[in-house]
């Protein structure tokens, strides 16, 4: 959201939940995500009074660092907020500590458990511990039997475990690491992460639905024809290669942000707004969702890998030239794709997921798109009315917008389209807080609302299990077709919705 | 969360035997609690309301310092047989003392410090501390002592957690012994002191008990204004952690101002308010006072005089003019209004109304409204031509012990920097 003048009233009231007195361990501490995300998150909480006195961080990675190293580079790292807020600094990195911890090693994990006994006993933070794995994928599995055999999980009122993503590559070995966690702690105590749903417009797709009488009655098949779920980034693979190329958008974008929006757009109202209830709902529809045709799902899936493009004067290299990239890589940078729900509330909608590299905006929406009125009574000022559309708008300007028809000034009758729109910056003003700050949040105070369960994590590999073993064992009957740089996608993906008579909505 | 007792029966111990017992507790059964690195509670535990009420008879005991329904509704009815005004709130001191007046010698179990509220056993205090000070000024030190525990969870274990340890006795005989408390506080954990009674009272207690980094909670609203505000000022200044109820229970309010003005579109009219009115039950200010400061300090505006307010018969109620940063002038009045049925504490917020002007555009008026009061008084008079914002604030339906455990659950050894801002105006501003 755009930069707007602070609400000077507004300073201090983001603390209607306190965060509990505790340890944030982080493993995997000298990797980019510490110092790029979540240590400023917890600078951020830190900052509005939501952290308590008695709190420290641990980071924990291979390298020796000490204490005071791993204070230094978190202030290099975050230099221009640390000038700005010098004294507030001072008292929060006074609980920043470290510790040289290899998950693979049993007598360093029991080291740590020392160490995290000294901390408890040094900032009081009463044995409460949020143990973060911003770790290689490889390490899940092996870091949470650490911990375990370590007796670090043991108390499940007082450790919890927030495991970064991919959570697995497949339902296979999604399914397995489900095994190997459970086993070394309770699914309470297993926070599996998609920053997604910390994105405050995310959140707003449940509030829309289930706060307001006025759109409920019209969220099902009856009154919606089609939707639309678009995450569009302009960037390119950038300094990801070496992930990117084993991983591709199918796993690194569809299976966890664009399916998390697809359940909170389409799952059932929770008889309560409590942990179990959200996501026994978003599981149950994430299980009746299905690939539009799963017996030939090259016909509802387009795969895209974007080539050169750009200016004359700022040219922009092709994802096959991208340092690190396999010159033949086949791996997909674009996808869209068709799929069906099918209950009662969606038999027979059509819903359309696509997400893209280097198009040409940034964008994440998603997008309703009603029946068309049964008789028309009037000319359209565009030959036929424009179907109603409810757009919500996740990033950027986020807000939502609904578009209808209206009479167009003059003699005549003729309608025309307007938009309605809600803007989150015209209304509140005030920039979100990053989702990271959301989830880490939530994490330690155990809500686990937002954290992804071990059946929605299975259920959307599920779904994607055709399309997965397509390009596992005949990847020739799901190319990937080459697209231009700053374009929206093959022609092939225009396709898959013009076979259907319609076209994907040009934000 | 329901209301826990002590795991065992209290046990009555001569004074200076507490010490030793509790550690041979903690030696045996205490020593690897998950309360054992956790914090100190010592508690002042007045309810010189309750007491009484129970001493002429209006009320059965067990004393168990809480503030149930039972306590407010023989309290509401109490004020109006003592020739107290309707709109004199259960919990201001005067009720108590005009309760005081009256005949009775009935007597009750006094259970105070024995029971522990749910919301805060389920941090697991390590040693919950009460001074429980009886009506009978010759009562001598009684001590007693406890382990205890939140009721377990079904399937969960049923282990002690910490201990209680109550104090009771005449207010003197408890400032005789306060070498007493002071051992029993881990030195090396964090200590809160809440002060659950009125701030008039056993200065030289709370003086012993809350000292150097405990971090002191209170109720702004129990007690003289000017010695409440001067105590927080005090405090603030002398560097002390202190937490006032009394501002916490502005949560509400403080939300629905910022709401109106969350809007760019209106942020504007915050550099051109021209007055403030805020309406409060009964006589006592420091509530109103309180969120006018906030207001103030938030808005950059500079306190230029104050002055008593002829209040009509009710009270008198309290002017201010503030200079705005750009040398506009702001009219502050705060006014007393009756009521036949007060909230629980003194000084409660009845409605608060802000104008706007600016040499552009209409006036806007905002007007904030108790949903229990209404306000109006507030919304008479001259605002048709305003584009009026009309909110209604909810009011927290939280017991005191509630919002002491939510400041146990995540506490701060500092004091808020808005009420640190807040309360020395707030001071200023009482004539």
């Amino acid at each position: 959201m755009g930069a707007v003048l602070t609400n000077p009233l507004r300073v201090g009231l983001r603390q209607e939940r306190v965060i509990p007195p505790q340890c944030l361990v982080i493993f995997g501490a000298s990797g980019d995500l510490t110092h790029r995300k979540l240590v400023p998150a917890l600078f951020e909480l830190f900052r509005q009074r939501r952290l308590p006195s008695e709190f420290a961080v641990l980071g924990c990675a291979r390298r020796p660092w000490s204490d005071e190293e791993f204070r230094r580079k978190m202030a290099e790292a975050m230099a221009s907020e640390v000038a700005e807020h010098r004294v507030a600094w001072e008292q929060f990195a006074a609980g920043l500590f470290y510790e040289p911890v290899d998950l693979e090693d049993p007598p360093s994990v029991v080291r740590l458990g020392q160490r995290l006994e000294g901390i408890d006993r040094l900032r009081a933070t009463r044995g409460n511990r949020t143990f973060y794995l911003s770790v290689s994928p490889n390490f899940y599995g092996s870091g949470c039997r650490s911990l375990a055999a370590a007796g670090l999980l043991s108390d499940p009122s007082r450790s919890r475990i927030v495991i970064e993503k991919p959570f697995g590559r497949d339902y296979g070995s999604a399914q397995e690491l489900n095994r190997v966690v459970q086993t070394c702690a309770q699914e309470n105590q297993i926070f599996r992460i998609d920053h997604y749903l910390g994105k405050e417009t995310v959140q707003n797709i449940l509030v829309m639905r289930f706060a307001n009488t006025i759109f409920e009655p019209i969220w099902n098949r009856n009154y919606i024809s089609s939707v639309q779920i678009t995450a569009a980034e302009t960037v390119g693979v950038e300094e990801r290669a070496g992930y990117y190329e084993s991983s591709g958008a199918l796993r690194d974008m569809v299976q966890n942000h664009l399916t998390q929006m697809l359940a909170l757009t389409t799952m059932e109202a929770p008889g309560r707004f409590d942990p179990e209830s959200m996501r026994n709902e978003k599981a149950k529809v994430l299980q009746a969702a299905r690939l539009a045709n799963e017996d030939e799902p090259w016909k509802c899936c387009v795969r895209g890998q974007y080539g050169s493009g750009g200016s004359s004067t700022r040219p922009i290299t092709g994802y096959r030239h991208e340092p690190g990239v396999n010159p033949e890589s086949t791996t997909e940078t674009y996808v869209a794709m068709k799929l069906f729900i099918n209950n009662w509330r969606w038999q027979g909608v059509p819903f359309y997921l696509r997400t893209g590299k280097r198009l040409p905006k940034r964008l994440s929406e998603v997008v309703l798109t009603f029946r068309e009125a049964p008789v028309h009574l009037f000319d359209a000022a565009g030959g036929a009315p424009t179907p109603n559309q409810l757009i919500l708008r996740i990033q950027p300007n986020e807000g939502a917008e609904f578009k209808f028809e209206v009479k167009a000034p003059g003699s005549g009758m003729r309608s025309r389209p307007v938009d309605m729109a809600f803007s989150y910056d015209d209304s509140f003003g005030e920039p979100s807080d990053e989702g990271y700050v959301r989830l880490l949040a939530d994490a330690m105070l155990g809500d686990p609302t937002l954290y992804t369960r071990s059946d929605e994590v299975e259920a959307a590999w599920r779904l994607y299990t055709p399309l997965l073993e397509l390009i596992e064992d005949a990847p020739s009957r799901l190319p990937v077709y080459p697209y231009e740089a700053r374009t929206w996608g093959p022609a092939a993906s225009d396709n898959l919705l013009a076979a259907d008579g319609l076209a994907w909505r040009r934000p | 969360m329901s209301t826990q007792l002590t795991l065992q029966a209290p046990l009555a111990l001569p004074p200076d035997q507490v010490p030793g017992y509790l550690e041979r507790l903690w030696d045996q059964s205490l020593g690897s609690s998950p309360g054992a690195a956790t914090f100190t509670l010592v508690v002042w535990e007045g309810s010189w309301l309750e007491q009484q009420l129970v001493r002429c008879g209006r009320l059965d005991g067990p004393i168990t310092g809480f503030l149930n329904e039972k306590v407010l509704e023989a309290a509401r009815a109490a004020a109006a047989s003592c020739g107290l005004p309707l709109s004199t709130a259960p919990m201001d001191p005067k009720l108590a003392w005009a309760i005081g007046q009256l005949g009775g010698n009935h007597h009750a179990e006094d259970q105070r410090g024995q029971f522990v509220e749910g919301a805060i056993s389920a941090h697991m205090p390590r040693r919950l501390i009460t001074l429980a000070p009886t009506l009978d000024g010759s009562q001598p030190l009684e001590t007693l002592v406890a382990a205890y525990c939140p009721l377990p969870e079904e399937g969960a274990g049923s282990s002690a957690c910490g201990d209680v340890v109550v104090l009771r006795g005449s207010t003197g005989a408890l400032h005789q012994n306060l070498d007493l408390v002071q051992p029993l506080i881990a030195p090396d954990l964090p200590c809160w002191v809440w002060w659950n009674s009125s701030l008039d009272e056993a200065p030289e207690v709370m003086a012993a008990l809350a000292t150097g980094a405990r971090r002191l909670v209170v109720d702004s609203s129990l007690g003289d204004p000017r010695r409440c505000l001067n105590l927080l000022v005090e405090r603030i200044t002398a560097g002390q952690p202190i937490n006032d109820l009394n501002w916490l229970r502005l949560r509400s309010w403080r939300e629905s101002l910022a709401m109106v003005f969350d809007p760019p579109s209106r942020r504007d009219a915050l550099n051109h308010v021209v007055q403030l009115d805020i309406d409060v039950e009964g006589s006592n200010p420091v509530k109103g006072l309180l969120l006018a400061a906030w207001l103030a300090d938030r808005l950059g505006w500079q306190l230029i005089s104050t002055y008593a307010v002829d209040g009509d018969g009710v009270g008198d109620g309290i002017g201010a003019e503030f200079e705005r940063s750009d040398g506009e002038t702001v009219r502050f009045r705060q006014m007393p209004v009756p009521v036949g049925v007060p909230k629980t504490h003194p000084g409660a917020i009845l409605g608060l109304r802000l104008i706007c002007q600016s040499s552009q555009g209409s006036p806007l008026c905002v007007i904030l409204c108790s949903e229990s009061g209404g306000c109006m008084r507030l919304e008479s008079g001259g605002m048709a031509s305003m584009e009026l914002a009309e909110e209604v604030v909810p009011l927290p339906n939280e017991s005191e012990e509630m919002e002491v455990a939510r400041l146990l659950s995540g506490g701060h050894d500092s004091t808020n920097p808005l009420l640190a801002a807040a309360a020395p105006l707030a001071a200023k501003l009482l004539p």
